[in-house]
C-alpha cells in the first residue's frame, strides 16, 4: 500500500462534513441493525439515493458507517432481547442473552462493541495489504468449494447443539427440510409451495428468525410475566474489563480473519462468518460446557466474525467489481450510479477513490467504537423494563419486523407459526440455531452440489480432485467426529455433575 | 428513567414503520393538473408497485421515474416493494388493486416467463399497459483465455464438443437463461446451461474461468470486459452498443437473435381510457426529463421508449418466442 495516498485520503475524509455523515451513518446503521427485520441491506439501499448527491467519497464513506453500524447494532437486540437484529447477530444472542439474564448486560455489550471494533480494523488492515492475494484466493471457489463450504458450516450444527447432539441433529434435519421448500434452483420446479406464491423463494429468512428467537421469546415471557423479576443491569464501566480483553483477545484476533476471509468470498456473509467463528472459539476453548450459558467468548468470538466481513466483503468488490454479500451488491449500484466502476481498472483509474475509502472505512470503525461505548448506557436499560411492558414492545416489533421485509402479511403469519414452533421447542430443549443454520446453508449446499454436477457433466470426483474442496470437506468430517466426541464427552459430566 | 426508556422504544417504533417505506405521504389538498382534463385525476398520491427488493436494478428505475413524475402528475408517488416468487408476488398485487390508476406497477420480463411455467394465474394480457421504460440485450460473454475469439468460432468449438461448454445464467427459467437457449436454437448448437442465484455470481464464475461463457446484460460484465478479464463476442441487440461499439450484433453475424430484459409500466385491465392517458402522459415527460436521462446513462440502462400499442405489439411476439424456448430447455409445462 502506498502511505503517501492513504494519507491524502484520510485528509480527504477527515472534514468536518464526512465526519459527521458518517457519524450519522453509524448512528443510523446501529438503530437499523438493532430493530428485527431491517438489515444491514436494507439501510444501506434506502440511503443510496441520498447520497447521488453528495462526492464520491463522502456519498461511499456515509454508506460504510451504515454497514459496519448495523452488523454492530443487530448485537444489540440479540442480548437484551433475544431478538437477533440482523442474521448476522444469531450467533450472538447464543452467550450474549445468557449474560443479559444474569444481569450482564452492560458487559456482554461493551465486549460485543469492542470485538465489532477490533474486527472491523483487522478487515481494514487485511483488505488494505493483501487485496490482490485474496481476491485471487477467492476466485478459485466455485460451486464445488461453496458445497464444501456450507458442508463444513452445517457441521457446526453439533456444537451449537446445547445438551444433546440428537436435539441438536433433530433440528437441524427439520431445518433442512423446510429449506427445500420453494422454487427447485436447477429446474424451477415448486416444491412444497402449495400454490402460495409467496413460498417460491423458499421460507422468507428473518420471519423465520424472528418467530424462532423473539416470538417463542414472548409466548415463554407470558407464563411468567408476574412472577419473574426484572433482570437489573449494572454498568460499571464502558469499556470491556482488562481480564476480559486478556481472556478473549486471541479468539477476536482469530475470528476477525476468518470472518474476513469468508467475507471476501462471494456469497457467503457475516451470519456464516460469525457461526464459524464461534464454533472455532468453542473448539479451542479450555471450558467448552461454558458456551450457550453467557461466556464472554462466544459474544467476541461471534461480533468479531461478523464485523470482520465488512472489510472482507469490499475485497472482490474493488478489485474484481463482483459483490462479496448483498450489501456490497447494494454499494456496486452506488458506485456506478457516481459513474466509478469497480473492478481491475478501479486501481488505475480511481486509486484516489480507493484509498478514500480504505480511509473511509478505517473512520467508520472509529466513529462504531464511539457511538457504540457511548450508547451502551442507554441500550442497557431496555432491559429494565418491567416485563409487563417489555413483552408486547417486543411483540409489535416482531409483527412490524416480520411484515418490514416484503411489505408481506403473509410473512406474518409464517412468523407467528414458527414463533409457536420456537415456544415448543425451548418447552422440550430442542435448540433453535441449528434450524438457522440449515436455513442459511442448506440451500447453498443443495444448489451447488447440483451446479457443480452440471459443470462437471456428472462426474463426482471434482469434490477430490479440487485442493481447496478436498480441503474444506476433510475438515468438515474432522469437525464432525471430535464435537460430536467433546460433545457427547461434555453431556455425560453434565450428567454426572447433575447427579452429584 | 423509564420515561426515557419509553420515549427510546417509541421512537424505535416510528423509525421501524419509517423504515418500511409504507409512511403514508403528505396528503395535498388540491390537485394540480398539468393540463384540463375532464375527469379529475389524481387527487390523492399515486402507488408504485415494483416486485423487486429495494437497492436493485428495477428498484432504482422505479424511484428514477416516480420522481421526476411526480412535478407531472401534481401528486406525490409512493414507491412499494413488493417483493417475492420472482417478481409474481408484486404482479398479483398490482394486478388486484383497484383500476382507478392509483396504482401502477412495474412490470418486467418475468411477466412473460413465470405464465409458461405453471407458476401463475395470469399473464400480461390482464394489466392495461402504459409504457414500455428500457430494454437490455443479452451479450454473449467468454473469459480472456477462452480457445475461441468470435462468435463465429464460438460455434464451430460448440459444433465438435455438443454440451461441453457450460454457460452460466441467472436462475432457471429467467431471462439470460432464456437468451442462451435461444441462441443455442437458432446456431444449431448444444450448451450446457448452468444456473447461478443472480448474475453476479455467473458473472464471478465466469471470471474465475470455472464455466465457459455467459449470457447476461452487457452492463453486468462491463468493468471485467474493459479490464481485459473477459471478452464480448457477440450482443443480441438490433443495432451495436454505444457503450461496445466494436462488439458486433448477433444480427450483422447472420444469427436472427434479438432478444433482452425489459421494464415497463401498467395497470390492472379496466382502467379508465382518460386516467390511462394522464399516466401515460406524466411518466413520458419524466422519461424524457434531463435527470431520467443522465440517470439512465450513468447507470448503463439501455433506455428504450415505446408507447401502449406498441408495447402490447412486442409483449405478443416476446411472449410467444419466450414460450416456445422455454419449452425447448425443458421449463415449461
Amino acid at each position: 500500500m502506498d502511505l503517501g495516498l492513504f494519507i491524502d485520503g484520510l485528509v480527504n475524509i477527515l472534514q468536518i462534513n464526512t465526519l459527521l455523515l458518517i457519524i450519522a451513518g453509524v448512528i443510523g446503521g446501529i438503530m437499523i441493525g438493532a430493530l428485527p427485520g431491517l438489515t444491514a441491506t436494507m439501510g444501506v439501499a434506502l440511503l443510496v439515493p441520498f447520497t447521488f448527491g453528495l462526492p464520491v467519497e463522502q456519498g461511499v464513506s456515509m454508506l460504510l458507517g451504515i454497514f459496519c453500524g448495523a452488523m454492530y447494532g443487530g448485537s444489540i437486540s440479540a442480548i437484551l432481547i433475544r431478538t437477533p437484529g440482523t442474521p448476522s447477530a444469531a450467533a450472538t444472542l447464543l452467550d450474549g442473552y445468557p449474560l443479559a439474564q444474569k444481569g450482564e448486560a452492560g458487559r456482554a455489550l461493551s465486549m460485543s462493541i469492542f470485538a465489532s471494533f477490533c474486527g472491523g480494523m483487522i478487515s481494514f488492515i487485511m483488505m488494505v495489504i493483501l487485496s490482490p492475494q485474496i481476491s485471487k484466493f477467492a476466485l478459485n471457489f466455485s460451486a464445488p468449494e461453496y458445497f464444501a463450504l456450507a458442508v463444513f458450516g452445517l457441521s457446526i450444527i453439533i456444537s451449537v447443539s446445547g445438551n444433546s447432539v440428537l436435539k441438536g441433529i433433530m433440528a437441524g434435519v427439520f431445518g433442512l427440510m423446510i429449506a427445500s421448500i420453494g422454487l427447485d434452483p436447477v429446474s424451477g420446479f415448486p416444491r412444497f409451495t402449495f400454490g402460495f406464491m409467496n413460498l417460491f423463494e423458499g421460507p422468507p429468512f428473518i420471519p423465520t428468525l424472528i418467530g424462532l428467537f423473539a416470538f417463542s421469546e414472548v409466548f415463554k415471557g407470558v407464563e411468567k410475566i408476574v412472577t419473574q423479576a426484572k433482570v437489573e443491569a449494572k454498568i460499571t464501566r464502558l469499556l470491556p474489563s482488562r481480564a476480559d480483553i486478556k481472556k478473549c483477545w486471541k479468539t477476536i484476533v482469530k475470528s476477525s480473519i476468518l470472518g474476513s476471509f469468508i467475507g471476501s468470498i462471494p456469497g457467503a456473509g457475516g451470519d456464516i462468518a460469525a457461526f464459524v467463528g464461534y464454533s472455532e472459539a468453542k473448539r479451542t476453548s479450555k471450558n467448552p460446557e461454558n458456551f450457550g450459558k453467557g461466556e464472554i467468548q462466544g459474544v467476541a468470538a461471534a461480533e468479531a466474525g461478523n464485523n470482520g466481513c465488512t472489510g472482507g466483503a469490499m475485497i472482490p468488490l474493488l478489485s474484481l467489481g463482483v459483490p462479496g454479500d448483498a450489501v456490497t451488491a447494494v454499494l456496486l449500484g452506488a458506485f456506478i450510479m457516481q459513474g466509478i466502476r469497480p473492478g481491475p481498472l478501479l486501481y488505475r483509474d480511481h486509486i484516489d477513490v480507493v484509498y478514500s475509502i480504505f480511509a473511509g472505512l478505517m473512520i467508520a470503525n472509529i466513529c462504531l467504537l464511539i457511538c457504540g461505548l457511548l450508547g451502551i448506557r442507554f441500550f442497557a436499560r431496555i432491559i429494565s423494563i418491567n416485563r409487563n411492558i417489555l413483552l408486547p414492545v417486543i411483540f409489535v416489533l416482531s409483527i412490524v419486523g416480520s411484515y418490514a421485509m416484503r411489505n408481506s402479511l403473509f410473512d406474518v403469519w409464517f412468523a407467528l407459526l414458527f414463533g409457536i414452533i420456537g415456544y415448543f421447542m425451548q418447552r422440550y430443549d430442542f435448540p433453535a440455531s441449528p434450524i438457522l443454520l440449515a436455513l442459511i446453508l442448506g440451500p447453498m449446499a443443495e444448489s451447488n452440489l447440483r451446479r457443480a454436477l452440471i459443470v462437471s457433466q456428472g462426474d463426482y470426483s471434482v469434490f477430490i480432485t479440487r485442493p481447496i474442496c478436498a480441503v474444506l470437506l476433510f475438515l468438515a468430517l474432522l469437525s464432525l467426529i471430535t464435537s460430536t466426541i467433546r460433545q457427547l464427552r461434555l453431556q455425560k459430566k453434565m450428567r454426572q455433575e447433575a447427579s452429584l | 428513567m423509564k420515561k426515557l426508556v419509553a420515549i427510546l422504544l417509541i421512537g424505535f417504533l416510528v423509525l421501524f414503520m419509517a423504515g418500511c417505506g409504507q409512511s403514508d405521504a403528505p396528503k395535498q389538498g388540491e390537485a394540480q393538473q398539468p393540463e384540463e382534463k375532464k375527469i379529475d385525476f389524481p387527487t390523492k398520491p399515486v402507488t408504485m408497485i415494483v416486485p423487486w427488493a429495494a437497492g436493485g436494478g428495477t428498484d432504482a428505475v422505479a424511484r428514477g421515474l416516480s420522481k421526476a413524475a411526480e412535478e407531472f402528475l401534481g401528486q406525490t408517488i409512493t414507491v412499494n416493494n413488493i417483493t417475492g416468487g420472482g417478481g409474481a408476488v408484486g404482479f398479483g398485487s398490482g394486478l388486484s388493486a383497484q383500476p382507478d390508476g392509483y396504482t401502477v406497477t412495474m412490470i418486467t420480463f418475468e411477466l412473460i416467463s413465470l405464465p409458461p411455467q405453471g407458476l401463475v394465474p395470469f399473464t400480461y394480457k390482464d394489466y392495461d399497459l402504459l409504457m414500455r421504460v428500457n430494454m437490455d440485450p443479452a451479450a454473449l460473454t467468454v473469459h480472456k483465455d477462452a480457445p475461441y475469439n468470435t462468435l463465429e468460432e464460438f460455434i464451430q468449438y460448440a459444433k465438435e464438443n455438443p454440451g461441453k461448454i457450460s454457460v452460466g445464467n441467472s436462475g432457471p427459467g429467467s431471462v439470460w437463461h432464456i437468451a442462451a437457449g435461444l441462441f443455442a436454437e437458432k446456431a444449431g448448437i448444444e450448451l450446457n446451461n448452468v444456473p447461478y442465484d443472480g448474475a453476479a455470481p455467473a458473472v464471478t464464475a465466469l471470471v474465475g474461468n470455472h464455466i465457459g461463457a455467459v449470457t447476461v446484460s452487457p452492463a453486468e460484465v462491463q468493468g471485467q470486459v474493459e479490464a481485459g478479464d473477459l471478452k464480448m463476442l457477440a450482443v443480441m441487440s438490433e443495432e451495436r452498443l454505444a457503450n461496445f461499439p466494436d462488439v458486433p450484433t448477433f444480427k450483422e453475424l447472420g444469427y436472427d437473435v434479438a432478444f433482452g430484459t425489459w421494464r415497463g409500466l401498467a395497470v390492472p385491465k379496466g382502467t379508465p381510457e382518460e386516467v390511462r392517458t394522464i399516466l401515460a402522459d406524466a411518466f413520458k415527460k419524466a422519461y424524457d426529463t434531463e435527470t431520467f436521462q443522465t440517470f439512465a446513462k450513468n447507470s448503463g440502462l439501455g433506455l428504450a421508449y415505446l408507447n401502449a400499442d406498441d408495447f402490447k405489439a412486442y409483449l405478443d411476439q416476446a411472449s410467444v418466442d419466450v414460450a416456445e424456448v422455454m419449452k425447448a430447455l425443458g421449463l415449461a409445462k
